[in-house]
């Protein structure tokens, strides 16, 4: 469960956040759809605590990410908006390390490891070292990464640009079957379809401020639109900074 | 959270041991140093162990082919077509015989630029032939009319040196310790470099900082990794010096080496907090820069300092109390006392590496602030 109440953040004379409020359920897939520059990043950072809002606050399973960060971090697994790997290490090397920083040890770990090796069907690579894996590889190592403390609460920044259909369905795949276990997902995402093919429910947000929040269905009553293509634009109320 | 400490410290290590070019370079000096002292060594015996002719120009020396014979003897030679001659003029005056027979004072002129630092020996040489030449007519003199010389040398200086042959190495091996110095500084520089600002290259700092991990361990086990490889090129370079100069004859020099097995350990142990140290430092210049190479032109700035200063101590021997306690002058001291057979005052020794683990500590607070800023991490 993941709460955002009023954030508001300013960058030098750019005001990133405007007074953002809007919540992700428990077993449902939350989308944070918006253009480019929309805030979204800074938003998604602000949850786990590496940015600081000038005001409001974001609390993930009730506990404040100013309060207790280290707190918040143990509950969510990230996939960020950039993601680098370490060439010289292996794919299981990289979801080692990261279960260790959870504080998963010995046999415990290595059954960890194993598991969302086998969940994101990488076995054919785990012990290969990743400078030179390809786009998708790298996204599955960071996905392994991500979520291999089986996190309550998933938090996935643009996750599926540059990923081809493999890969992306790998991708749905894995997050349906999250939300089966009765888990949060909050993705960001300026992809269209995405959003209207995986969300059960869509915060668009414009300029740092919510606009819309609802199913796709909902949000197309309510703009009286047929697509919920059109419905996006209608409440953005410009065409500008979206994929479609 | 000790076990974040060891998780970091091990990832770290295993990257950086699997970057074997990097590991090289890493080492080389550790290599370089020793060995290239032992050749300069080599150099300098065999410069000081054979004396070799001095040609000079001499004019005049029709005039007094006593003299020229003289310092002939002492292996001083007129300049010809083959062995061309120094810039080092000796002008003996035509009313030589002359003077001499009746007794009068005799002007000779050495002429030379007394600032070419290369013809000093052989100035000095040709000087003191003089003083010879000219104690040995005086005495002859004095013989003559009666008198014994010994009337005109009522003082006579017996020099005993004192200086242990260990010290004298240690005027000699302060330089080499030069060398293990700077591979602390140079042995563990790009695996912190590619703990900070490589991290942040390749994009992966933001995900490291989101994990549940207190920043301050994070800080403390990619300091360790980067100061386990200066160690360990120190080390290399302390294990290396004695193999070294099995092979330089520096007992040509009246110097003695040797150096003991717990030597070394000491050594190596009070270099454990200046390897903390430098790489702490090094960590907190590269985490500002943007990319590695960013880092590496910002660390090659940075380390230059303590080079300069241990150049600066080691070679002008400039003395002050608060030289035994700060980093890099303290463990330079122990060192040098080590390698001189010196007694090594323990205490100090203890007090300079505790300013310099408190001087690692407050760097590894401000490192620590440094990522908790927005600023920073995500180079707003």
């Amino acid at each position: 469960m993941i709460v955002t109440n009023g954030l508001e953040k300013a960058y030098k004379d750019v005001k990133a956040l405007k007074g953002l409020s809007f919540h992700a359920n428990d077993g449902e897939i939350t989308g944070l759809l918006g253009p480019n520059g929309a805030g979204k990043t800074t938003c998604l950072r602000s949850i786990y605590g590496l940015i600081k809002p000038d005001t409001g606050s974001a609390a993930v399973d009730s506990i404040e990410a100013s309060v207790a960060p280290l707190e918040v971090r143990k509950r969510i697994g990230i996939f960020p908006d950039k993601f680098g790997l370490q060439e010289r290490l292996t794919a299981r090397e990289h979801i080692a390390y990261f279960a260790a920083l959870h504080g998963l040890h010995g046999d415990a770990r290595k059954v960890a490891v194993q598991q969302v090796i086998d969940d994101l069907d990488m076995n054919d690579i785990a012990d290969r070292r990743t400078s030179g894996f390809s786009q998708g590889q790298r996204m599955k190592v960071a996905l392994g990464q991500a979520i291999v403390h089986q996190p309550q609460n998933l938090i996935l920044d643009e996750p599926s640009r540059g990923l081809d259909v493999m890969s992306t369905r790998i991708l749905r795949d894995l997050l349906f079957r999250l939300r089966e276990q009765g888990r949060c997902i909050l993705f960001s995402s300026h992809v269209m379809q995405e959003v209207a093919a995986l969300c059960d429910r869509v915060v668009i947000m414009v300029a740092g401020q919510v606009v819309a929040e609802g199913s796709p269905t909902e949000l197309c009553e309510r703009t009286g639109q047929a697509s919920f293509e059109d419905a996006f634009v209608q409440l953005i109320g410009t065409e500008e900074g979206i994929m479609l | 959270m000790k076990s974040v400490f060891m998780t970091v410290w091990l990832k770290e290590m295993k990257d950086a041991l699997r970057d074997r070019r990097s590991l090289m370079a890493a080492m080389s000096y550790a290599f370089f140093g020793p060995i290239m002292m032992a050749v300069a060594f080599m150099m300098i015996i065999q410069d000081a162990v054979s004396e070799r002719d001095v040609y000079v120009h001499i004019e005049g020396a029709e005039h007094a082919p006593a003299l020229v014979d003289f310092l002939g003897d002492r292996r001083i030679f007129a300049g010809s077509e083959e062995q061309q001659a120094r810039d080092i003029e000796l002008h003996i005056p035509s009313n030589y015989q002359e003077h001499i027979a009746s007794a009068k004072p005799v002007f000779i002129t050495v002429r030379a630029d007394y600032s070419e630092r290369s013809d000093s020996s052989a100035r000095s040489r040709v000087e003191s032939a003089l003083r010879e030449y000219n104690n040995t007519i005086a005495s002859h003199r004095l013989t003559l009319r009666g008198i014994s010389a010994e009337v005109i040398a009522p003082i006579r200086i017996d020099k005993q040196d004192t200086a242990t042959k260990q010290a004298r190495a240690a005027m000699i091996l302060g330089t080499v310790m030069v060398f293990v110095l700077m591979a602390i500084f140079f042995s563990g520089m790009n695996v912190a470099i590619d703990g900070s600002a490589g991290e942040r290259e390749r994009n992966s700092l933001e995900f490291l900082l989101a994990q549940p991990v207190a920043t301050h361990w994070l800080v403390m086990a990619k300091a360790g990794a980067a100061a386990t490889f200066a160690l360990a090129g120190a080390v290399l370079s302390i294990l290396l010096i004695p193999l070294v100069f099995i092979f330089v004859p520096l007992e040509k020099l009246g110097i003695d080496f040797s150096i003991s097995f717990v030597e070394q350990l000491s050594m190596m142990l009070v270099l454990v907090p200046l390897a903390a140290f430098a790489s702490i430092l090094q960590l907190f210049v590269s985490f500002r820069a943007k990319s590695f190479k960013e880092a590496q032109t910002y660390i090659s700035l940075v380390m230059f300092i303590p080079v300069a200063i241990i150049f600066a101590v080691e070679f002008t021997r400039f003395e002050h109390p608060a030289l035994g306690l700060l980093p890099v002058t303290s463990q330079h001291r122990m060192l040098l006392n080590t390698i001189g057979g010196q007694d090594i005052n323990w205490l100090m020794v203890l007090a300079g590496a505790g300013v310099t683990v408190l001087a690692t500590a407050a760097l590894v607070a401000v490192v620590t602030r440094m990522l908790r800023s927005e600023k920073v991490v995500f180079g707003l």
